[in-house]
């Protein structure tokens, strides 16, 4: 088959905070172009993933090629490409935006643009993307389409009559969609006959095809045969195949400038084929890369232990099959005294680890301890040396080392007005610092907050959205690093360093802390049979200390007749309970223990 | 090593007859309330699940009527019942013949009654000595009552009497718990069971406990009436030897024994379990997949009586056990007893030790049994050592 000439293309993406009706939307385009037919729809085909199903959220994004005969009699094909719809994110939504012209900004008529919308929104600007603004669930009862629109107008200055009003889910207003991907959006340039550059904006590993990579071509073309290599990567591949999603792959001749598609060129690692990479051809190198390139860096570590320690390499090769798919999951052997052999792993935030985390339990069956994560320390030694520490644990002897410098980050939260006290009382109390406030349309306001990210990664995400019920939403980005008065807080159970309950926390917030954490363990250490002291310390020095009393009474005196099953059963059940449990020294300590610190009440 | 500890051929019969005046709140067990007009159509299924018992094995040496309310069931049926076990099985001349008894229905003409019968050994549901804690727990007798029971199955003759208590009954103060346990030991039993009070599943008393109606069971309660009762106890002469069961020298039960240690007994009626090596339990129908085998039986009374009489088996469900298993009960019935058990592997036994160095076990050689202090946490103990 032949491509279309460029004038007919339009590659975009859709920009919507979760549960606005991103997918629902997409649904009715491929429904309404014909590339699905309504039969073979399941409820929203671009989440593929379980996971993503069931959180409604997208994870990897994804592609897909829409064919359209517009009312101007000329067909067209349209690119929807579909970015991850999170925090964690960042950096791969705004690869997956460079590879389009525009987007569609979808927001729910009954809620009004959230943060992280903004954040994307900007970030399309940026690029130079055309927005259509699309106002979706005018249906709804609560929908205030108006508001919304002069909302869209007032921040982002599109002009409110531009807004199309939708309805995904009964099909309201989407052929108008379909017109104004072909109208208001700019075809793509680039030239087919300069040298090959095209972005990679995700990949997938496919385990009888290797990786599978999406590519948005933007100069020159690619075909079978071609040899390859990457910009920033290294190696050189052949391209065994080219083609495009429509939206199961379908092989084509040639990707040619403009086009949006795979390409498959025996690439057996991920990491091989980098988000925000640039491809070229290697006879015929391209002399810049395309901008933009970063390497995706994990910004949370936590350590992952299998709670049987038989499975320790069952959870190795876990981790390399996600690793295959994910190449911003890193990992490293770890060895705890308390938990015993497992894995320090980075994640580009909670979420992301969230879902790993799951993955490994739903997908391989591992039964897993997470110690609290944490974030990246600088850490400068009195030798001149500097180490970067990412588990606590790890943070050298106080006499050998000057100065701790920690990561922070630029917060900004859409929240209604009437929240803002309290959301700025939880900035403060996090060591925030307040940057800027500005008020938007409607009841809403834009909060700015500079924080240290280890502030954010535990539960501060939880308590913005408890603090205002729901309506706030946040999206942050690192901005550097700064010297603080940092130390290490240690946890001891029976007189013994729990290895794996180690933080690091601002001096001044230390003995606060330490309190309030060998509270919480009090709560939920089980009683033994004999007392079990719990102490907080930070350089030797004990803090704080708490005492789980021996158990007094544990014993069922009752008349059991000849019935030994039940009792035997009991016992059974208890056992594997107990079994569950980390033994540390003498004293059990359940899973919920390690994982303590992330539920203080400050 | 492991050492093959079968439960060996039974020389114990458990006969559950269900039939009770009243539900008591707190009572989860099989019992059917009133229906005296059942009592011959249940009589007529234990006996004939009796003869479907396989009865060449060594004589019974223990033969026990539990209930529900034994001594509810009027004498000829008792007498049919007993005929029937000595027509199908041999009977040591020394066999401990118990009844269960209710305080309500012990009058010395009927005590005398199931003396002749054969019964040898008659325990009482005492339950408490005060009127008060009798009413909380809904029995249908007074203390007068009570202790006229115990009197008259002493004047009929029964040399082995024991009493069953309940303690930690919430507003029972231990002095008035103590003053109930010497009132009874002024009528010399040779036995008795303290029982805490437990609050089971789906009994009247968790529901109301559950909707804050009456007050739980206390941990101090327990702990200081437990302890008085040990001390008590022990003054008068009857050791603690297992859990809740406290005996003159020689008067332990010998029944109850079996349970604890480990092994065969065949059980009819009711809701009851039976415990049965491989060989026996294939000649009940039971086709063997492991050492030994715990059956119970349906629990309902009419649902029991109506698959006897259509000639089906009584009991609901089985479960064979193997070697693994039958050690782990072995460890957890074994601990119960005063006179402790035998731990088989060294992990047991270092975890044994530990549990020694806190005061909770004693240990010599391989054999450990609780300390007083042990048994207020032996379920812990035994949690401990089976997951060693």
């Amino acid at each position: 088959m032949t491509s279309p000439k460029l004038s007919r293309i339009r590659n975009f993406s859709i920009i919507a905070h979760i549960d606005h009706g991103k997918s629902t939307l997409a649904d009715r385009l491929l429904e309404l172009t014909g590339t699905v037919s309504a039969r073979d729809m399941t409820a929203q085909i671009l989440d593929t993933m379980d996971l993503e199903r069931e959180r409604g959220i997208t994870i990897k994004a994804q592609a897909v090629r829409m064919p359209y005969r517009a009312q101007d009699g000329q067909d067209y094909e349209l690119n929807l490409i579909d970015t991850p719809g999170h925090v964690d994110f960042a950096y791969e939504v705004s690869r997956a935006l460079a590879a389009c012209e525009g987007a569609l900004l979808v927001v729910d008529a009954s809620q009004g643009i959230e943060a992280q919308t903004l954040a994307n929104v900007y970030k399309a600007l940026e690029l130079g993307l055309e927005i259509v603004p699309v106002v979706n669930k005018i249906d709804l009862p609560q929908a205030e389409p108006e508001a919304v629109a002069e909302e869209i107008e007032e921040v982002i200055g599109i002009a409110r009559e531009q807004c199309l009003m939708v309805s995904a889910r009964t099909g309201a207003g989407v052929e108008q969609v379909l017109e104004a991907i072909v109208a208001k959006l700019p075809p793509p340039r680039g030239q087919s006959d300069a040298p090959l550059r095209a972005l990679i904006f995700d990949c997938k590993y496919d385990s009888y095809r290797g990786v599978v990579v999406y590519s948005r071509i933007v100069d020159g073309s690619l075909h079978a045969g071609t040899q390859i290599r990457m910009m920033a990567g290294r190696g050189t591949f052949t391209v065994d195949e080219v083609g495009v999603f429509r939206p199961g792959m379908e092989a084509v001749e040639e990707l040619r400038a403009g086009e949006v598609g795979y390409v498959i060129a025996s690439i057996r690692n991920v990491r091989d084929s980098k988000v925000g990479d640039t491809i070229t051809e290697a006879q015929r190198p391209a002399v810049e890369p395309l901008p933009g390139y970063r390497q995706a860096s994990p910004m949370v570590w936590a350590g992952l232990f299998p709670i049987d320690s038989d499975s320790y390499q069952d959870l190795k090769e876990a981790l390399e099959r996600l690793q295959l798919n994910d190449a911003a999951l890193t990992f490293e052997p770890e060895t705890s005294a308390a938990l015993g052999f497992g894995f320090r792993c980075g994640f580009l935030g909670l979420l992301h680890m969230e879902i790993v985390q799951e993955r490994l339990e739903r997908e391989f069956n591992l039964e897993l301890i997470t110690t609290a994560p944490s974030v990246a320390y600088r850490v400068h030694m009195r030798d001149g040396t500097t180490q970067e520490i990412d588990n606590p644990d790890q943070l050298p002897d106080p006499a050998q080392l000057e100065w701790i410098e920690e990561p922070r980050v630029k917060v900004e939260v859409v929240t209604p007005r009437e929240y803002l006290g309290q959301l700025m009382e939880l900035c403060q109390e996090r060591r925030g610092e307040f940057i800027h406030l500005e008020y938007q349309p409607g009841d809403r306001a834009l909060l700015t907050y500079d924080l240290p990210l280890g502030e954010i990664i535990h539960d501060f995400y939880d308590q913005l959205k408890s603090r205002s019920r729901g309506y706030a939403s946040m999206d942050y980005q690192l901005t550097g690093y700064r010297k603080e008065q940092l130390v290490k807080l240690d946890i001891l159970v029976a007189g013994s360093k729990i290895d794996a309950l180690s933080a690091i926390v601002h001096r001044q917030q230390a003995s606060n802390q330490g309190r309030r954490l060998v509270q919480r363990l009090k709560e939920v250490i089980p009683r033994q049979l004999f007392e079990v002291a719990i102490q907080a310390a930070i350089g030797g020095k004990v803090i704080a200390r708490e005492t789980v009393p021996a158990l007094r009474k544990d014993v069922l005196a009752k008349c059991y007749g000849g019935d030994i099953t039940r009792k035997r059963k009991l016992l059974e059940k208890q056992r594997e309970g107990k079994q569950r449990m980390k033994r540390v020294g003498s004293v059990e300590i359940p899973q919920a223990a390690f994982m303590a610190v992330l539920s203080l009440d400050r | 090593m492991t050492v093959e500890l079968g439960p060996g051929a039974p020389r114990s019969l458990y006969v559950h007859v269900p039939f009770c005046g009243r539900r008591c709140p707190y009572c989860d067990f099989s019992i059917h309330v009133g229906g005296d007009q059942l009592q011959e159509r249940f009589t007529k299924a234990v006996v004939q699940e009796l003869r479907g018992l396989p009865s060449d094995g060594p004589p019974l040496e223990t033969i026990y009527f539990g209930g529900g309310t034994p001594s509810r069931l009027l004498p000829g049926r008792l007498a049919e019942l007993l005929a029937a076990v000595h027509s199908r099985f041999r009977v040591a001349s020394d066999a401990e013949v118990t009844m269960e008894a209710n305080p309500e229905d012990v009058t010395v003409a009927q005590a005398r009654g199931w003396s002749e019968l054969g019964f040898n050994r008659l325990s009482i549901g005492v339950q408490s000595l005060d009127d008060r804690a009798l009413a909380w727990l809904g029995r249908g007798h007074d203390a007068a009552q009570a202790e006229a029971a115990v009197e008259a199955a002493r004047e009929a003759g029964f040399a082995n009497l024991s009493c069953d208590l309940i303690y930690a009954v919430p507003g029972q103060t231990t002095e008035v718990l103590e003053r109930g346990l010497r009132r009874l030991l002024a009528h010399h039993p040779d036995h008795i069971s303290c029982y805490e009070l437990t609050v089971e599943e789906g009994t009247p008393l968790q529901r109301d406990i559950r909707a804050g109606r009456l007050p739980a069971p206390k941990v101090d309660d327990f702990l200081e009436q437990r302890r008085m009762l040990g001390g008590v106890l022990g003054e008068a002469g009857l050791e603690l030897y297992e859990v809740s069961n406290y005996a003159r020298p020689g008067r332990q039960s010998r029944h109850n024994l079996t349970y604890w240690q480990g092994r065969a007994y065949f059980a009819v009626g009711p809701g009851a379990h039976g415990f049965l090596g491989a060989a026996e339990g294939a000649r009940c129908g039971l086709e063997p997949q492991g050492a030994a085998v715990r059956y119970w039986h349906l629990r309902d009374t009419a649902t029991y009586i109506r698959a006897i009489e259509a000639g089906r088996v009584g009991w609901r469900g089985h479960e064979w056990l193997g070697e693994p298993t039958l050690a782990m009960e072995r460890l957890a019935c074994g601990l119960r007893l005063s006179a402790g058990t035998k731990v088989t592997s060294p992990e047991q036994l270092r975890r044994a030790h530990e549990l020694g160095r806190l005061g909770l076990l004693a240990i010599e050689g391989h054999r450990v049994r609780a300390t007083p202090r042990g048994f207020e946490v032996l379920d812990r103990i035994t949690l401990e050592l089976i997951s060693a």
